[in-house]
């Protein structure tokens, strides 16, 4: 007696639109992030170096290895504005 | 200071005024923070006196320092340009394969030890530049150079 795979059909529906909704997230999850693993725990620290990297090359995750900073790099560090008070 | 409440900021202000002449430019760093985290022990170790002069001068300015350690600061940033500057001329391919394998792993260095280790090598033949982490107890071997990383999530990169 064969098993009833008719019946089974619909199971298979849903895992397989559950399997495809969460390649494409991943998928677009990579690829947000420059084509990289994306990066976990970040204090602090991290994310003022990521800010950096960000001035430096225009991607939050994009490296260079290059000496010399590109021109306007010394000035395009930001102030963080507060809303005053009156 | 460290006693004012903080508040949230939305806008950011960015002031492109040069500095004024009086101060003598410096050409900042370009590395991005994977290379600089791999280069960072070399940088230490040539650079250590630079380093711990400005954050002296840091710690003695009693939060002043932004302003008064500019010239240690230039020092220090033209001394890790020279480290940078040296290891691209002579270990380019092995430091880009352990700052990309960084940049892979979260930055973790405990991932890439097998590149490490290629890297330091090539590094103290050309440069005579050793990673030394300070504050190593006496009698223990210090992590870069254990056989086993206990943390790595694969064998291969060990």
């Amino acid at each position: 007696m064969g098993i009833p795979f008719e019946a089974l059909i619909p199971y298979g529906v849903m895992l397989g639109m559950f399997a495809v909704s969460g390649a494409a997230l991943s998928k677009i999850r990579h690829m947000q992030n420059g084509d990289k693993r994306p990066r976990y725990s970040v204090d602090a620290w991290d994310k003022q170096m990521m800010d950096r990297d960000r001035r430096l090359t225009g991607f939050l995750r994009g490296q260079t290895d290059s000496v010399k900073a590109p021109p306007g790099f010394e000035l395009s560090n930001p102030w963080r504005v507060e809303p005053t008070f009156t | 200071m460290a006693a004012r409440e903080p508040r949230f900021n939305q806008h950011v202000l960015i002031d492109t005024t040069p500095m004024p002449s009086s101060i003598p430019p410096v050409q900042e760093v370009g590395a991005s923070s994977a290379p600089l985290l791999s280069a960072s022990y070399f940088i230490g170790a040539r650079c250590k006196a630079y380093n711990d002069d400005f954050m002296k001068c840091k710690t003695d300015a009693n939060g002043r320092g932004e302003i008064e350690c500019l010239k240690e600061g230039r020092k220090v940033t033209r001394c890790a340009a020279g480290v940078l500057e040296d290891i691209n001329k002579s270990c380019l391919e092995e430091f880009r394969k352990h700052w990309t394998c960084l940049d892979d792993n979260n930055q973790q260095l405990w991932q890439c030890r097998r590149l490490e280790r290629g890297l330091n090598k090539c590094v103290f033949d050309n440069l005579k530049l050793e990673k030394t982490i300070p504050g190593t107890p006496e009698n223990e071997v210090p992590v870069h150079l254990r056989k086993k990383q206990i943390f790595a999530h694969s064998l291969l990169s060990q």
